[in-house]
């Protein structure tokens, strides 16, 4: 149990910067995803915690203690790589007690944690083979089993579950969940898949280019994005960005599109601060904060022409071309527009965001 | 890397190339076998026996070879007056001598430049291979003056030494395939488990076993077959196995019998190492070449 502070953190691989002052604090068993696509830095965070990497510059601390200098094995840190790392040539036990065996526990303790560990991740019947007789699901429970076996600081998972198939990821994000919450451990969990950060975490720092772009709650994430990087990169499917220009003062502010003019809500006129008016901006709305109708509705809305209808099971996607750009709407499967209709499609004003054209952090 | 089936569709001329083959290898076998079977044979029949032979033409008088009657006296000479068993235990002390210094230090060397970037990394690499390209007769010379001048010649230890600087480069060159196909992951994952960089080194040793055999083989044959080192850096005090048959030859009395026994006792272990870890040897050997 400990709370982790990354405070200034710079990594350098030669000239190129992968990791660029980094400022997180994790509370004390927390469960901290960090979020974003491949390339942003995140297994570099990771692998720093984890003392399998030079700190080019910051310190990271445990519970106010630096452990810049620590080797891996004096950090008490557990953790499960993205490749599961098990040792091939030993069984599923004597993975799971290395830890052990490396603190030299006695035979005793390490028979009884292992055998917990095990029947926690369901694997007892597994604990004579090895690796290669095991499945991806297997062999990534007894990759939890080697961190979990003994009592860490903090736990690191590393994409631990990327490679396994829908189904049984879907299965062991709410494992994983449970185990982090029956356990009470602060752990850290590298991912770039959103829906894991979304479903898991309590916290969730979305990096992007080595730069913490947001630090939040899911929701706080996923509702009030800072950016339009955080925004377009969080949810799924992905936010529709539509620009368009800024018209009008005082009350009466409106967003105009060639397809069409939408006013804005009172309180939002109020956050579009007086340097961004009357100038262009990019709107972002989700596809499930769109309507969409085949006859004229009441109030604003934008015309389009439908482009494509896609089937996602119990939902269906349209796709509808506007001038410039295609926005995809959710909507119910019973939707009977063909493509090459028009249609409308009404903003849920509550839900949708204006960005910045040149920066891209966000109005609302 | 499963074994996959050959498909295939005879025709007239793959039928007859099947038939050539067969004949190939039988003439081929022949060839490589009768020097031991001759070997074998000579080095339990006396000399008056030994030189036997059927007319020319005469296949009918082929056995000839066979009608003898055991003897045992060859092994006893070895054995009893030109002290065999000594030169048998100089050439184990040698090969193995080598062969464990070698993988010890090879295996190292191999992990570093496997694992650590440095700079003139690729150089230094190039470099432990490049003193293995000069003929080991072109050194032999400059050696032994050194040799001599650290009064190494004659000694057991200057023996080992000798095959070392041979097979390290080698070792080096082998085990470092192997580390490479270690990933690198197993290593950080022990690591993180509480081991120190050397713990987790000896942890993947496993790992690269078959290499580590493979190499210990071509290091004890190298060591054990080797004449030219043996002859003048070993000559004397650790005189090995060839050079000792090499003294049967006197200039008035050449001694087939004991040579032929002498023959036999020094193929045989390595032909009896090679059936034992004859699966290893193969393993290990494509292990290495072939990223799975």
């Amino acid at each position: 149990m400990a709370t982790v502070t990354i405070r200034n953190v710079w990594k350098y691989y030669n000239q190129t910067p992968a990791v660029k002052d980094l400022n997180l604090t994790c509370p004390d068993g927390s469960f901290v995803s960090i979020l974003g696509p491949s390339g942003c830095g995140k297994s570099s965070t990771m692998r720093m915690l984890a003392g399998l990497e030079h700190i080019s510059a910051g310190d990271i601390l445990f519970d106010d203690v630096r452990i810049n200098d620590l080797a891996p094995k004096d950090r008490d840190v557990a953790m499960v790589f993205e490749n599961y790392a098990l040792y091939p040539h030993k069984t599923v036990f004597e993975n799971i007690a290395n830890p052990l065996r490396l603190r030299k526990a006695s035979e005793a303790t390490i028979k009884d944690r292992v055998n917990g560990a095990a029947k926690l991740l369901e694997i007892s019947h597994l604990l004579d083979r090895r690796p290669s007789e095991l499945s991806g699901g297997q062999k990534q429970r007894v990759a939890i089993g080697r961190a979990i076996v003994r009592e860490p600081k903090l736990f690191l998972f590393d994409e631990p579950i990327a490679h396994l198939d829908a189904k049984l990821r879907a299965h062991m994000r709410g494992e994983i969940k449970h185990l982090q919450k029956t356990l009470g451990t602060t752990m850290i969990y590298v991912t770039h898949d959103q829906l894991e950060a979304l479903s898991m975490a309590d916290y969730i720092a979305v990096m992007h280019d080595g730069e913490l772009q947001q630090w939040g709650t899911p929701s706080e994430i996923f509702n009030h994005p800072v950016n339009a990087w955080v925004a377009g990169f969080v949810g799924e499917p992905a936010m529709n960005f539509v620009t368009a220009e800024i018209r009008g003062g005082g009350d009466g502010v409106t967003l105009k599109h060639a397809n069409f003019e939408i006013p804005l809500l009172a309180s939002q006129v109020g956050k579009l601060n007086g340097a961004a008016q009357a100038g262009t901006a990019r709107m972002g709305v989700r596809p499930d904060a769109l309507t969409i109708s085949m006859t004229r509705p009441d109030g604003p809305a934008i015309t389009g022409v439908i482009f494509v209808n896609e089937l996602l099971g119990g939902d269906m996607l349209v796709e509808v071309q506007l001038q410039d750009v295609r926005m995809r709407v959710k909507t119910s499967t019973d939707f009977a527009g063909k493509p090459g209709e028009t249609c409308w499609l009404t903003v849920n004003r509550e839900k949708w965001h204006v960005f910045d054209a040149g920066d891209g952090h966000a109005y609302f | 890397m499963a074994s996959r089936d050959v498909v295939h569709y005879d025709t007239p001329l793959q039928r007859v190339l099947r038939v050539l083959a067969v004949i190939f290898v039988v003439l081929y076998l022949i060839w490589t076998l009768l020097p031991f079977v001759i070997m074998f044979v000579s080095s339990f029949k006396d000399l008056l026996a030994a030189f036997k032979l059927p007319e020319v033409g005469d296949w009918m008088g082929i056995g000839v070879f066979f009608d003898f009657t055991p003897t045992y006296k060859h092994y006893a000479t070895l054995f009893q007056e030109n002290n065999f068993g000594r030169y048998i235990m100089n050439s184990l002390i040698a090969a193995g001598g080598s062969a464990v210094i070698s993988v010890i230090f090879g295996s190292l060397a191999a992990y570093s430049l496997s694992r650590v970037d440095f700079r003139g990394k690729s150089d230094l690499f190039f470099w432990i291979i490049s003193t293995r390209m000069a003929p080991v007769v072109a050194v032999m010379v400059p050696l032994f003056a050194i040799f001599r001048s650290l009064d190494l010649v004659g000694t057991l230890p200057g023996l080992i030494l000798a095959y070392t600087t041979f097979n390290l480069p080698f070792a080096i060159w082998i085990l470092k395939g192997f580390f490479d196909n270690v990933p690198y992951g197993i290593e950080e994952a022990q690591m993180v488990d509480g081991a120190t960089r050397f713990q987790a080194f000896t942890s993947i040793l496993p790992l690269v076993a078959p290499g580590i055999g493979a190499f210990i083989v071509l290091c004890v044959l190298f060591a054990w077959n080797d004449f030219l080192f043996a002859a003048i850096i070993g000559s004397g005090g650790a005189k090995t196995l060839p050079v000792a048959t090499r003294e049967l030859v006197q200039p008035q009395n050449i001694q087939w019998g004991a040579i032929m026994a002498a023959g036999v006792v020094t193929t045989a272990p390595m032909m009896l190492l090679g059936l034992v870890i004859r699966k290893y040897l193969v393993t290990g050997l494509t292990m290495g070449a072939v990223k799975e």
